[in-house]
C-alpha cells in the first residue's frame, strides 16, 4: 500500500525509496516538519549528510533553530548512528524504547525516527536491516511513534529494494511532475509548482514546457488562477539560458497573466536580475528574506 | 558588479580612427586639435595615453580642460587584447550613460603591450570595433609611423574604418570587418601555463560536475560566496557553450596553484562561428549570446582562441 507523507499521521511505520537526493531531502523534511508541528519529538539519525535536510527545511520555512534548540529536533551524529547500526537489535530496541518513554515523560505527544541506513549495507557480515526492521516494529507497535525508514535507490541493490518492501506494508510516494537527479518538479496546487535542485543546459527545455503546461490548464479553465507561480526556494543554481527562458515565458504570457517566482535565492536573483527580469512587466520576483528561512523565528 | 542588460539607445555609432606620428612632438601637435574640437563641442574627452604624452597635452591645454583618463592595462590580463576591449567598452558605457551624449577618446600605441610579434593591437583594435560598436565614441589610435612591428601597422590599415590625415578624418579603403581581420591574424594563444592541478572531460549531461570542480577549486582561494558563486557561473556559461556548439565532450582544466588567482581553461574540437563572442550585449529578445557576453564581465579576464585543434578560451580570476 502506498500513501503520501501527509497521510502518516494514521501510521506507525513506513517506508520510503527515493531515487534522487532531491526526493530523498523532500520526503524527509515533509516528515519532520509534520512531526513538529504535532507536538512530537523528532529524531534524525544522521549519517553525514544532514547539511541537506537542514537546507530543505529552511526552504520549507520551518523554524529549524528554534527547533533544535528546545530538543524538539534531534540529530543523531554519524558516528553514533554507525555505533546503533553496528549493535544488536535487542539492544536498539531498548533505547528507542528509553528515547519514547522519555519523550513522552517530557510532555511530547510522541516520537519521530527517522533517517538514512545506507551505512548498514556497508557493513559485511553484520545483522541484516530486515532484523533491525522487525526489531522497531515491535517497539512502535505499542508507543507513540512513528517510524520512516529511507532506502535509497541508487545505494541500494534491487533484491534487497525488494525484500525491505515487502517488508513494510506502507510506502510513502510523492509524486513529481519531473525528476532527473539534478532537477525535481512538484506539482503544489492549481497553477503552481516546486523546482529544487539545479536548472542547467542538460534540463533547461523542462522549464519551458512546465510553464506552457501550466499555462494552457489555467487559460482553459474559468476559475483558473491568473498568476503561476513557482516556488524556487530550493533552486540552487540557474543558468543563464534558464532564466533567460523564465523571462521570456512571462513576457509572452497574455496580458491577463503573469509568473511569479517566489523564495529566490540570492544566487539565482543575480542571475535573472542580469538576464533583463526586473524589466519584465508580467514577470513577479519575489526574494527570499530571512523570515521565509525560519531562521527568526 | 554591474552588468549591462540593454543595448544603447543612442543613434550616434562608433566613428574608430587612426592616426600616425612621427614623433612625440608631432602627437601632440595632432592631439591638441582633436581636443580642442571636442572641447567646443562640449564633449567630455577621455584619454588612455602615455603619461608622459597625457601631461604635455594637459599643460597644452590649460588647467579648465578636464581630460578623463581610462585604467590602463596592466598585469597578466593586458596581454588579451580583447579583454582589454572589453574592460574599455564597460568604462566607456559608464562614462556615455552618465555624460548621455557622444564621448571623444584619445588612444595612443604602448611598446609595452606588444607582446611577441605587436598582434596584440590588431586584437585589440577588432575587438574595439565588436565591443564599442555601439557606442556614442569617436576614439582616435595614435600609432608610431616606424613601430618595431610592422604588424602593428598593417592590423591598424585594416581595423579603422578613418584614417587621420593631415587634420582631416578620411576614408579608409583598406578597411576590413573584425571578422576578416582575424581570419589573417587569429587572436593569439596566451602563454603556456604548466600542467593543470584539475583535468577533466565533460558532456552536456555533466555541466553539475563542471560546476562542482569550479566550486572546490574557489572554496580553496578567498573568495566571498557572492563572488564564488558568480565565478562558478562564468565557467559554467563557457562550459555550456563548448558543448552546445562544439563537441559532444570538451575539456575543463583549472589552475589554483598561483596564490589566490583562479585560471580555468575550456577546450572543444568545435568551429569558432562568431572570432571575439561575448563582446556586444546581446538583444535582450535574443536567447543566445548571453551567457559569454556575461561571463566577460565576471572575469578579470576572459580569452577565446581557435586554431586546428578547435576552439579555446582561458578564464582569469582573482578575488
Amino acid at each position: 500500500m502506498t500513501r503520501t507523507v501527509e497521510d502518516l499521521r494514521s501510521v506507525d511505520h513506513a517506508c520510503a525509496i527515493p531515487v534522487s537526493d532531491e526526493q530523498l531531502w523532500e520526503m524527509t523534511a515533509t516528515f519532520v516538519a509534520a512531526g513538529l508541528a504535532a507536538g512530537e519529538q523528532v529524531v534524525y539519525f544522521d549519517d553525514g549528510t544532514s547539511g541537506g535536510l537542514l537546507e530543505r527545511l529552511a526552504d520549507d520555512c520551518v523554524p529549524v533553530t528554534a527547533s533544535l534548540d528546545d530538543g524538539s529536533l534531534t540529530i543523531v551524529p554519524p558516528d553514533t548512528t554507525r555505533a546503533t547500526l553496528r549493535s544488536p537489535p535487542p539492544h536498539v530496541q531498548d533505547m528507542i524504547c528509553g528515547t519514547i518513554d522519555n519523550a513522552v515523560e517530557q510532555g511530547y505527544a510522541g516520537v519521530r525516527l527517522t533517517g538514512q541506513l545506507s551505512y548498514a549495507l556497508r557493513r559485511a557480515g553484520g545483522v541484516s536491516l530486515l532484523q533491525y526492521d522487525a526489531a522497531l516494529d515491535e517497539v512502535v507497535r505499542a508507543r507513540p511513534a512513528r517510524i520512516l525508514c529511507l532506502y535509497d535507490r541508487r545505494r541500494f541493490p534491487d533484491g534487497a529494494i525488494e525484500e525491505l518492501r515487502a517488508r513494510h506494508h506502507t510506502e510513502l510516494v510523492v509524486p513529481a511532475i519531473y525528476d532527473d537527479n539534478l532537477l525535481r518538479i512538484t506539482s503544489t496546487g492549481p497553477g503552481t509548482a516546486r523546482l529544487a535542485g539545479e536548472v542547467d543546459h542538460s534540463n533547461r527545455p523542462r522549464i519551458r514546457r512546465l510553464l506552457e503546461t501550466a499555462l494552457d490548464q489555467a487559460l482553459r479553465s474559468h476559475a483558473g488562477p491568473t498568476d503561476i507561480t513557482l516556488d524556487l526556494s530550493s533552486l540552487r543554481f540557474v543558468d543563464v539560458a534558464g532564466a533567460v527562458s523564465l523571462v521570456h515565458a512571462a513576457e509572452e504570457f497574455p496580458s491577463s497573466h503573469r509568473l511569479v517566482l517566489t523564495g529566490v535565492r540570492p544566487r539565482v536573483l543575480r542571475v535573472l536580475d542580469r538576464c533583463g527580469a526586473p524589466f519584465a512587466a508580467q514577470l513577479v520576483v519575489q526574494p527570499r528574506t530571512e523570515q521565509d528561512s525560519g531562521e527568526t523565528r | 558588479m554591474r552588468i549591462e542588460t540593454t543595448r544603447s539607445a543612442v543613434a550616434f555609432r562608433l566613428e574608430h580612427a587612426a592616426g600616425y606620428h612621427r614623433s612625440d612632438a608631432d602627437l601632440l601637435a595632432q592631439l591638441v586639435p582633436l581636443a580642442l574640437a571636442a572641447i567646443e563641442r562640449g564633449e567630455p574627452v577621455a584619454v588612455a595615453l602615455r603619461p608622459g604624452t597625457e601631461r604635455a597635452l594637459h599643460e597644452e591645454l590649460g588647467r579648465p580642460a578636464g581630460l578623463i583618463p581610462l585604467s590602463r592595462p596592466d598585469g597578466p590580463n593586458s596581454a588579451s587584447g580583447q579583454t582589454v576591449a572589453a574592460h574599455r567598452a564597460l568604462e566607456l558605457r559608464e562614462l556615455t550613460s552618465t555624460t548621455g551624449g557622444p564621448v571623444t577618446l584619445l588612444t595612443e600605441h604602448i611598446t609595452t603591450l606588444d607582446g611577441a610579434d605587436g598582434s596584440f593591437w590588431t586584437e585589440f583594435d577588432a575587438a574595439v570595433n565588436v565591443a564599442l560598436a555601439e557606442l556614442p565614441v569617436r576614439m582616435t589610435c595614435f600609432y608610431p609611423e616606424l613601430p618595431l612591428h610592422l604588424e602593428i601597422l598593417d592590423g591598424s590599415r585594416r581595423n579603422h574604418p578613418l584614417l587621420l590625415v593631415g587634420g582631416q578624418m578620411l576614408h579608409n579603403p583598406e578597411h576590413l570587418y573584425p571578422r576578416d581581420v582575424l581570419a589573417m591574424r587569429p587572436a593569439p594563444a596566451p602563454a603556456l601555463l604548466g600542467p593543470p592541478d584539475l583535468r577533466m572531460t565533460f558532456s552536456a549531461w555533466q555541466l553539475h560536475e563542471v560546476r562542482r570542480a569550479v566550486e572546490a577549486a574557489v572554496l580553496e582561494a578567498d573568495y566571498g560566496p557572492a563572488r564564488a558563486e558568480d565565478l562558478v557561473l562564468a565557467v559554467n556559461e563557457v562550459a555550456t557553450n563548448a558543448v552546445e556548439h562544439g563537441a559532444p565532450e570538451a575539456e575543463l582544466a583549472i589552475w589554483t596553484g598561483n596564490g589566490s588567482e583562479l585560471v580555468c581553461e575550456v577546450h572543444d574540437h568545435g568551429v569558432l562561428a562568431d572570432p571575439l563572442p561575448g563582446l556586444q550585449a546581446p538583444h535582450p529578445s535574443d536567447p543566445r549570446g548571453r551567457g559569454v557576453w556575461i561571463a566577460r564581465q565576471l572575469c578579470d579576464s576572459l580569452h577565446v582562441w581557435a586554431d586546428r585543434r578547435g576552439t579555446h578560451v582561458r578564464m582569469h580570476a582573482t578575488p
